[in-house]
């Protein structure tokens, strides 16, 4: 297993280094002009940072969530704090908010989002603690309400301010530069800290609470520092980019059929496999069509997707 | 549209405008149908106008097909490109009944159009970038009125190749092909702030390193009567130094 998991690590640092000499242009690290050390320095290393960041933060809290909801089908943006984020930047963009300047989206996004993870968060609590029934509930019916709202405000907002809009909440990398990676850095390494080592809480949690309970874990407060640490990530996530799918939902269970179930190894490495998977998407993203690019949630999607369901074929989800 | 509507002296005549018509003034204290996409049949039914008069860059082609089952007459304004524009708007007065003006405005489009492109000089073209919306970034590409600006004042656009009329761009890319000139389209106060972060990152592009950042009005947006005044507007500033 640790094997494995080196293997992961390495793969994904292998990932992340051609994904920043890679693009419609290859730049030789070793023979850099002017231009290209600019394009190298300022545009594609933060860019491919975030990328990793991203997707790391969705990974992770994918793997958390599903152990913690008990829920194969739950994944980062399930607890409605995507939609939150969504909401906060598109009114921001629509109503053309700039009091931050290039700050103002991701700032807007970030306090959505954590303004829905609290809501959820109280919602999800009764008698004490956190359910993850409830809490999963919540995010639906949170999620449900803020996508029906971001509709109204499209609907009634001009042509092309909903087009901005639309390349936002289907993700934008493009415009990821150093200043965003000090924050992101910060949420998602705490996040994945504080969940790898709660993970052996975790793994208990996802026998039932009275397991946990006789194996001396408190459900409830192993619940919510789960709960916090996945929601900064996520928020953090969305702030630097917008809404990726795929990767919260399908990257842990892709991970599962090679490590198995154990939280320990599954957080880091849906981790680092989300961040690799995100890298790649970037790169196509950029590549594909050049000068233009496409969205890079849509290319995780796609290139993702099919995988899992060959993956699919023949194994028992969720088994070790 | 509104605004060629307007300028052929069918202003008192009109019953309704698409919502977010904004020029001339005069258009804003029309009753609103909704945005040009999602026009509410039922408002302009209620208006018992006429005609309709829709753009083929713009309105919808099905609203059109449903206003015609319902035995409205339409008109669509056919031309989406600047040198489409004076025919379009001859025919538009025809079929409104307002030749002659028409004709006059659409002289007086063209003429504009050949004074200024006229200027083309044989030197090597100023790469030119025209930026719509800074982040995400889009800007105008082939098949855009911008596009068309840019090659009547004898610049070149460095996205004319993207197929598209408003690409998502990549920066990289801008960096690379080093555009002389940098348009920022609807030059509020706003755009000036949204627009920073992505030219403190393109700072070491001629356009950015020699100052040549424009914002500029929002004339390029649509075709009218003011796309004279936009393509004017890009050739004073071509023009500077």
């Amino acid at each position: 297993m640790k094997a494995r998991m080196a293997i992961i690590v390495l793969v994904a640092v292998t990932i992340f280094c051609f994904s920043v000499v890679a693009g419609p242009h290859i730049i030789n690290p070793f023979a850099l002009d002017e231009t290209s050390k600019e394009i190298l320095f300022s545009i594609r290393v933060p860019r491919s940072i975030v990328a990793v960041l991203m997707g790391m933060a969705l990974g992770a809290s994918g793997a958390v969530l599903q152990g913690m909801l008990r829920n194969p089908l739950a994944d980062p943006y399930v607890l409605g704090i995507s939609s939150g984020a969504s909401l906060a930047a598109a009114a921001g963009i629509l109503g053309g908010f700039s009091f931050l300047g290039t700050f103002t989206v991701p700032v807007l996004s970030f306090t959505g989002a954590v303004i829905t993870g609290g809501i959820v968060g109280i919602m999800g609590w009764r008698k004490g603690g956190l359910w993850p029934e409830r809490l999963l509930l919540a995010g639906v019916g949170l999620s449900f309400l803020f996508s029906a709202l971001l509709m109204l405000l499209m609907s009634i907002s001009s042509d092309d301010g909903l087009r901005k809009a639309m390349l936002w909440i289907f993700g934008d990398l493009s415009m990821s530069d150093w200043s965003k990676v000090p924050y992101g850095c910060f949420f998602v390494a705490t996040g994945i800290a504080v969940a790898t080592m709660r993970a052996k809480a975790l793994n208990a949690l996802i026998l039932g609470d009275d397991f946990a309970h006789s194996l001396g874990f408190a459900p409830h407060r192993e619940r919510v520092l789960l709960f916090v640490s996945v929601a900064l990530m996520t928020a953090a996530s969305v702030s630097l980019g917008g809404m990726i799918g795929f990767i919260g939902l399908l990257v842990p269970h892709i991970v599962r059929f090679f490590l198995g179930s154990d939280s320990r190894l599954l957080i880091p490495a849906a981790a680092f496999s989300g961040g690799a998977l995100l890298c790649i998407a970037d790169l196509i993203s950029r590549t594909a069509v050049p000068p233009m690019e496409l969205p890079a949630g849509v290319i995780t999607a796609i290139i993702g997707a099919p995988y899992f369901l060959y993956l699919l074929k023949g194994k028992n989800v969720l088994s070790s | 549209m509104t605004e060629i509507l307007f300028t052929l002296g069918l202003g008192d005549n009109i019953v309704g405008v698409a919502s977010f018509s904004d020029y001339p003034a005069e258009a804003k204290k029309k009753p609103m149908v909704g945005g040009m996409q999602n026009p509410s049949i039922e408002a302009v039914i209620s208006l018992k106008p006429d005609i309709v008069v829709m753009a083929l860059d713009g309105n919808r082609k099905e609203f059109e097909e449903r206003l015609r089952s319902l035995k409205i007459r339409t008109y669509v304004f056919r031309a989406k490109r600047i040198s489409e524009l004076p025919q379009g708007i001859r025919d538009l007065g025809g079929a409104l009944g307002q030749k002659e003006r028409a004709e006059t405005l659409a002289e007086h489009i063209g003429a504009g159009i050949s004074a200024i492109s006229v200027k083309g000089g044989t030197t090597r073209k100023k790469k030119i970038l025209f930026i719509i919306w800074p982040e995400p970034l889009i800007v105008a590409g082939p098949g855009s009125i911008a596009d068309d600006a840019i090659a009547i004042v004898g610049g070149q656009n460095i996205a004319d190749e993207t197929r598209i009329a408003y690409p998502k761009f990549s920066i990289e890319e801008i960096i690379r092909r080093s555009p002389d000139i940098i348009f920022i389209g609807k030059g509020t106060g706003m755009m000036e702030k949204v627009s920073q972060g992505l030219l403190e990152r393109l700072n070491k592009v001629p356009a950015v390193r020699n100052k040549r950042v424009y914002y500029v009005g929002d004339y390029l947006y649509r075709l009218g009567p003011r796309t004279v005044t936009g393509i004017e507007e890009l050739a004073r500033y071509m023009e500077e130094r």
